[in-house]
């Protein structure tokens, strides 16, 4: 079992909800979809390389037959996977304190959510519901999701300017890269290990 | 649809795992115990199996009771939770990842869900796919940092982001036309170089800085 590979940590939780109120979540989620703009907090969290909300309704777990016995449930189920960069307190703290009211709105149908402030509450009430991962694979353990979205602004200026960069002359290829540098050198953060983590 | 955010698709899948009071150790256990001993760095299966970014599988043993006044109650089944952050476009996207998931890894596959309930094989690819898809749930709301990049594109990127780094540190107050000459070679290298494998850490290096993070 490991929930953490590299620098990424992945966490797994399910919460029950009664069936009314999975409704009103599915219309948020919607209205989250729709306009990226309420999304912005999630962005501007940008430790979090993917993350999703499943909503399982009681009566929509797979069903295969071949002798499986039917679930008999009162609760539909939110289902929360993410896979984030840091340590586990270092995101609860993070989200509760970044992203409250928007947390608020997604697990208050959840029952006896205690809501995301004051931190504490919130804690145990996540690691209560949260469950391990038994095992975890990403293409890129060695960055986090800052590296990825530098990287690819690293990658769009070097193409550019290596396409261009034989059709120049020597001073204006200077000034091109010199250009290139300023662009560029907010994004070449190390990647490699990540720390040791107590 | 919100199983998919730009170029990447979440797919979610729930398959019940096998309930046979005569298996010892039980088949949960035997699903955990094989994930244990799966790689999960540049070996991992899933690391040659083309378009995975992030993965996971959890055994699910039941649902969660928060405790009165709610209901307390369990799942008939355990479940085994397939997470999986791919490059896919739509349906038919996710139907060729699951091919080349059989087609890469089909022992693994095989050690692994015939623990499940209807489980066909790797072998039987259509029925593979299907069955797959039959034990998927539907992604409510799916979050991704990068949503247009494949991992390719991401591999390469960061490659290019180290070997940049490294050009830019050598090259300090280089003459003109020798740094054009210089960049235009590291340019051409760089493109030939092989692309790091996925799930590898990369070329070792001296970590610069760190040390303990509390």
């Amino acid at each position: 079992m490991s929930n953490i590979n590299g620098k990424v940590y992945a966490m797994n939780a399910i919460t029950p909800m009664k069936p009314w109120k999975s409704w009103v979540l599915r219309v948020i989620f919607f209205a989250l979809g729709e306009f990226p703009a309420l999304q912005q907090d999630l962005i501007n969290l940008s430790f979090i390389e993917f993350a999703r909300w499943v909503s399982v309704p009681r009566r929509k777990f797979p069903y295969l037959a071949h002798g499986q016995a039917k679930e008999d449930l009162r609760y539909d189920y939110l289902l929360f996977f993410s896979n984030f960069n840091g340590t586990w307190n270092q995101y609860i703290d993070a989200f509760s304190a970044v992203l409250a009211s928007g947390l608020n709105l997604i697990w208050r149908w959840s029952e006896k959510f205690p809501g995301s402030m004051p931190v504490t509450l919130f804690k145990e009430y996540i690691a209560r519901v949260q469950f391990d991962t038994d095992y975890y694979y990403t293409a890129y353990p060695h960055a986090t999701a800052n590296d990825l979205k530098s990287a690819h602004v690293v990658q769009a200026s070097f193409e550019s300017l290596s396409a261009q960069a034989g059709n120049y002359t020597p001073e204006e290829f200077a000034e091109a890269f010199l250009g290139f540098v300023l662009q560029v050198q907010a994004h070449l953060g190390e990647t490699g290990e990540a720390p040791v983590v107590f | 649809m919100p199983n998919q955010n730009g170029s990447v698709y979440g797919l979610t899948i729930l398959s019940p795992i096998l309930d046979d009071e005569k298996a010892s150790p039980s088949h949960d256990l035997q699903i955990r115990l094989y994930l244990s001993t799966l790689p999960t760095g540049a070996n991992s299966p899933f690391a040659k199996s083309p378009g995975t970014h992030l993965c996971r599988l959890v055994v699910m043993d039941d649902v969660v009771y928060v405790g009165a006044p709610s209901i307390e109650e369990h799942l008939q089944s355990k479940y085994l939770v397939f997470e999986c952050n791919l490059d896919a476009t739509g349906e038919e996207g996710l139907e060729a990842y699951l091919r080349g998931l059989a087609e890469h890894m089909p022992d693994h596959l095989d050690a692994i869900w015939s623990h499940c309930v209807g489980y066909p094989g790797a072998a039987d690819v259509q029925a593979f796919i299907r069955y797959m898809k039959a034990c998927q749930v539907e992604t409510t709301f799916f979050f991704a940092a990068v949503n247009n990049k494949s991992v390719t594109e991401s591999l390469r990127a960061l490659q290019t982001q180290r070997a940049v780094a490294d050009f830019i540190a050598s090259s300090q107050g280089m003459e003109a036309s020798r740094l054009q000459a210089k960049f235009v070679e590291f340019a051409a290298k760089l493109k030939a170089e092989p692309l790091p494998k996925p799930g590898s850490m990369g070329p070792k290096r001296d970590i610069k800085s760190g040390g303990r993070n509390e």
